[in-house]
């Protein structure tokens, strides 16, 4: 029932943030999202929440949801980061701006929690046209471009999907068991392996569009430089996640046969995007784009930590998705923050802010350390999980892996050292209100918690993933 | 006693009472647009009786006419396309009351063409389709609207004779007109296959499928707006509907001879027009072509030539349709007095009405096959069936095309959702009947979109060829 609340609740408050007139748009997009995190909670308490309708029986396709081990945490990061959202937001955003941030709640927790195919695409492209008006509305003529670029790169990949997804069922079908779009019964069919192949690489191409990954990562930059920070955050935070999330949730059960035979050429490619996310991260000067390629850096970690195809790997990954939605989205909105304030986002136009602003310098100080992945914040054991699954299967990457670590706290700490310390050139800014405090207080809290207490988390995962990968076990396994 | 053809009956009788009333009232005699409607309703109404009845299906005239599933639901189809255009063209003071006759009549001929079995009846459904729209096209007179007319007529005419030559080569190879008897193992080969490579021309010309769509663009852009929404939907209908009566009935067991061949010309027609309307500066033009790239995918459906194909072409007619009929209406509210409208023109349409906006990005956005609206379960209707029938290079062709068109449909999107430039923020006047038009079919496009198992359901009950496994 909770899971109906995570979806009914968003959708219903978009409707009503459309009809309600501008400035009571922001009250009812808060209590929205507040209610939402309040069913979220309630899911906590229920093991396996699921829901199952028929949707369109004549083809096998179920509503069917489940809250288990795996998407359980990626609701809750969706909650949590449209709460935020939604309090970061500009009050005179307007109505239809809270429309369309709500409208991408509803999809974003669609998307986590469907297990049957049919359902997952269509949430998997539904969320993309929240995110193409809020760039088209509430930008520039650049932002525009951005839109249109994120859209149809976006597309193309999903539109490949399709035909895979398609495929999967009629191969299901062809094999006499019947049309359905359940991934638990589609990972149990046998396909020849060209088959399979190509399959494999459709899935992929998707997938890999989204989170972004190298060398698909086209939309990147520009999304990220012209949206709205409490856009970014959720596109960072919430919607690359659900490209890795979709490695793990589709790709895993069905293909482990494909994932065995590329491995390497996998691991090669995910590792040279991890280089290139860290070191373009260096050399960018505008704050935002620094902390971006950072963030394509990271994600490429978290698929370096799948593709190594052990249990340590996949572990940590699932783990420092939801660390690294928390903690880049929060970086995002301090960085808003810093932008409004400042009027810029050139480092080289700011130093020294500390003296005025030593309240914002501290959370940015914690988001820009926990990003970089400081032990006791939770983005530290989500890498060192990875890496150790990385160590299990190849060292290489593991060492590779181990040195970008050291390049993504220099280039972190090179933000924060232009902008927040040396003498001050500029007069000063006004630090945080209340107000600010009273969103950022609770997700540096979540921060925390998750960082002393990982288990809380992969304690639940484990067995999802066991399930996951028994799955998988039939057609070579994991180690 | 059947009351199977009473639908189409009615219909011949309210195109009789539509012409009285013509006489009777004077002026502009909205009269006789009440008459039509009321007609189209009272067909509607029996076709829906006719579903559940007994006698059903039953073939009539010596094999001429088969009423069946398939055919009432061509019905429906058709009287929606009919009921869209008359009420988008209702509150336009320049539509006389010849126009609700000739939408009355064209749409005789598309119902006959939903339950034709035999040559002659194809040829008369073609022509009662057709005529009338060659009027209606050039009713505006002198200028593009008689410009389009002729056009229309011109090439109409030759396609007709392409058809009609193919059929009697097909008549002189078999010795029988009724599709069901057409036996090709017996046929005298080359006369058989050039006539039924003629006939799929003729036909595949009023579908509007490359390389024979040169006169799509043309006379969508230089009809009045009411008329081109209903030749983008009716006519579509009535083309698919007939090809489907024809090959499926006709030639099932011989697919090999058009299978591949409209496959080919299905992947070309995808491609060709989403690359064409991506070129597009007026909005006609551009939804000209993007009919004709949906008339590609329908062609999906009787390519893959199995049940599948023709229950997805089925459905897919109805979302089509709807998104046709959406951004129609939108177009006819938009450019008031003017007969074009150009894509820039849509600047600043959401400041200046919201709701108009979000119609627009309905039909657009199920044209563009985005999933919670019809076109994109049609769309993934017909990827199954490509698939289903092993060829997959259908299911890619669609998704290219698709993915073409996209960017076609997100421009004037694009425009539609951002501030003007200078302060023409004229507020726009909504004609009522327009308005039912637009709700309908944004209802219709997100209700399909959203729970499409009632539709799914009586579709896979209606095209129901058993034989084409």
């Amino acid at each position: 029932m909770f899971l109906v609340w995570l979806m009914a609740v968003p959708l219903l408050g978009a409707i009503a943030a459309l009809a309600a007139p501008d400035r009571a748009a922001k009250g009812i997009a808060a209590i929205t999202s507040v209610l939402t995190l309040l069913g979220y909670a309630g899911l906590l308490f229920i093991s396996r929440a699921s829901i199952n309708w028929a949707w369109i029986p004549e083809w096998g396709i179920r509503f069917h949801l489940v809250a288990d081990g795996l998407s359980l945490f990626l609701l809750g990061l969706s909650s949590v980061l449209l709460v935020v959202a939604v309090f970061a937001s500009h009050k005179d955003a307007g109505r239809t701006y809270y429309f369309w941030l709500l409208l991408l709640g509803f999809s974003t927790a669609g998307l986590f929690a469907a297990v049957d195919l049919f359902v997952f695409y269509v949430f998997w492209e539904v969320l993309l046209i929240p995110v193409f008006f809020l760039l088209t509305g509430w930008s520039g003529e650049r932002g525009k471009k951005a839109a249109m670029k994120w859209l149809i790169m976006n597309l193309v990949g999903s539109f490949f999907m399709l035909v895979g997804v398609v495929a999967l069922a009629v191969i299901h079908s062809q094999n006499g068991g019947g049309l359905t779009f359940e991934i638990s019964q589609l990972s149990h069919m046998s396909m020849s392996s060209p088959v399979a192949s190509w399959l494999f690489f459709a899935f992929l191409v998707a997938f890999a569009i989204k989170a972004p990954l190298w060398p698909l990562h086209g939309w990147m930059p520009e999304t990220y430089r012209e949206s709205e920070p409490p856009v970014t955050a959720i596109i960072s935070g919430v919607l690359s996640k659900a490209g890795i999330y979709g490695i793990l949730r589709v790709m895993i059960p069905i293909f482990m046969p494909q994932f065995r035979e590329y491995q390497m050429w996998l691991l090669i490619v995910a590792t040279i995007g991890l280089l290139y996310g860290a070191f373009m991260a260096l050399r960018q000067t505008d704050m935002k784009m620094v902390t971006a390629y950072g963030s394509l850096s990271h994600m490429a970690m978290m698929a370096l930590g799948i593709f190594s195809l052990t249990q340590a790997g996949i572990l940590g990954t699932t783990f420092y998705m939801v660390a690294h939605g928390l903690l880049v989205g929060g970086l995002f909105l301090v960085l808003g923050l810093l932008e409004r304030r400042t009027g810029t986002r050139a480092m080289a136009d700011m130093a020294g802010l500390n003296r005025s602003a030593p309240r914002l310098a501290a959370y940015f100080l914690f988001f820009v350390l926990g990003t970089l992945g400081l032990p006791g914040l939770p983005g530290f054991a989500g890498e060192y999980m990875i890496i150790q699954g990385l160590f299990v299967s190849h060292v290489v990457f593991a060492v590779i892996a181990g040195f970008v670590l050291i390049v993504a706290a220099w280039y972190m700490l090179r933000v924060f050292q232009a902008v927040m310390q040396g003498p001050a050139r500029t007069s000063g800014i006004k630090d945080l209100f209340s107000g600010q405090v009273a969103w950022l207080v609770p997700l540096a809290g979540l921060v925390i918690l998750l960082g002393v207490w990982p288990a809380g988390i992969t304690s639940h995962a484990v067995p999802s993933l066991y399930h996951a990968m028994n799955l998988a076990l039939g057609k070579g396994g994991v180690r | 006693m059947s009351y199977a053809l009473w639908p189409e009956y009615s219909v011949v009788l309210g195109v009789l009472v539509t012409m009285f009333s013509v006489m009777v009232f004077k002026g502009r005699s909205i009269q006789a647009y009440w008459v039509a409607l009321a007609t189209i309703v009272a067909s509607g109404i029996i076709s829906i009786a006719d579903w559940g009845l007994k006698g059903i299906p039953v073939s009539l005239y010596g094999h001429g006419v088969t009423v069946d599933a398939f055919s009432l639901v061509i019905n429906g189809l058709v009287l929606l396309a009919a009921f869209g255009a008359l009420l988008i063209g209702w509150n336009d003071r320049r539509y006389g009351p010849d126009f609700p006759v000739l939408v009355l009549l064209a749409m005789l001929g598309m119902m006959a063409l939903g339950m034709a079995n035999n040559f002659i009846v194809l040829f008369i459904g073609i022509e009662l389709l057709s005529l009338p729209l060659y009027i209606l096209a050039a009713s505006q007179g002198p200028g593009p609207s008689g410009e389009a007319g002729l056009k229309y007529l011109l090439l109409g005419a030759f396609s007709s004779g392409i058809l009609l030559f193919g059929l009697a080569l097909l008549y002189g190879a078999s010795g029988t007109m009724v599709f069901t008897q057409l036996d090709p193992s017996h046929m005298i080969l080359p006369l058989a296959a050039g006539g039924l490579a003629l006939t799929v021309v003729g036909l595949t010309f009023k579908l509007g499928i490359v390389p024979f769509h040169m006169w799509i663009p043309d006379v969508y852009e230089g009809s009045p707006t009411p008329v081109t929404s209903y030749m983008a939907f009716g006519t579509k209908v009535g083309a698919a509907a007939i090809l489907m009566r024809f090959l499926f009935f006709g030639f099932a067991l011989d697919a090999g001879w058009w299978g591949p061949a409209l496959g080919y010309l299905a992947v070309l027609t995808m491609v060709v027009g989403n690359l064409l309307a991506l070129a597009q500066k007026d909005l006609k033009r551009l939804l000209a072509y993007s009919g004709i790239a949906n008339a590609g995918y329908l062609l999906v459906g009787i390519a893959a030539h199995n049940i599948q194909g023709a229950r997805a072409l089925l459905f897919y007619l109805l979302p089509y349709g709807l998104a046709v009929l959406a951004a129609f209406a939108v177009i006819q509210v938009v450019a008031g007095e003017r007969e074009s409208l150009t894509v820039s023109d849509l600047r600043g349409l959401f400041r200046r009405s919201p709701w108009l906006a979000a119609f627009l990005a309905v039909s657009l956005l199920s044209m563009a096959g985005i999933p919670l609206t019809g076109g994109f379960v049609g769309k993934f209707y017909l990827i199954q069936a490509a698939l289903f029938s092993n060829q997959p290079g259908l299911a890619i062709g669609l998704v290219v095309g698709a993915m073409v068109g996209l960017a076609a449909y997100v421009r004037p999107l694009q425009r539609a959702f951002s501030a003007a430039d200078e302060a023409t923020e004229t507020p726009l006047h909504w004609p009522w009947a327009g308005s039912i038009v637009l709700v309908v079919a944004v209802i219709g496009t997100i209700g399909l979109g959203v729970y499409p198992a009632p539709i799914v359901h009586i579709v896979n009950h209606s095209a129901a060829f058993y034989w084409l496994h």
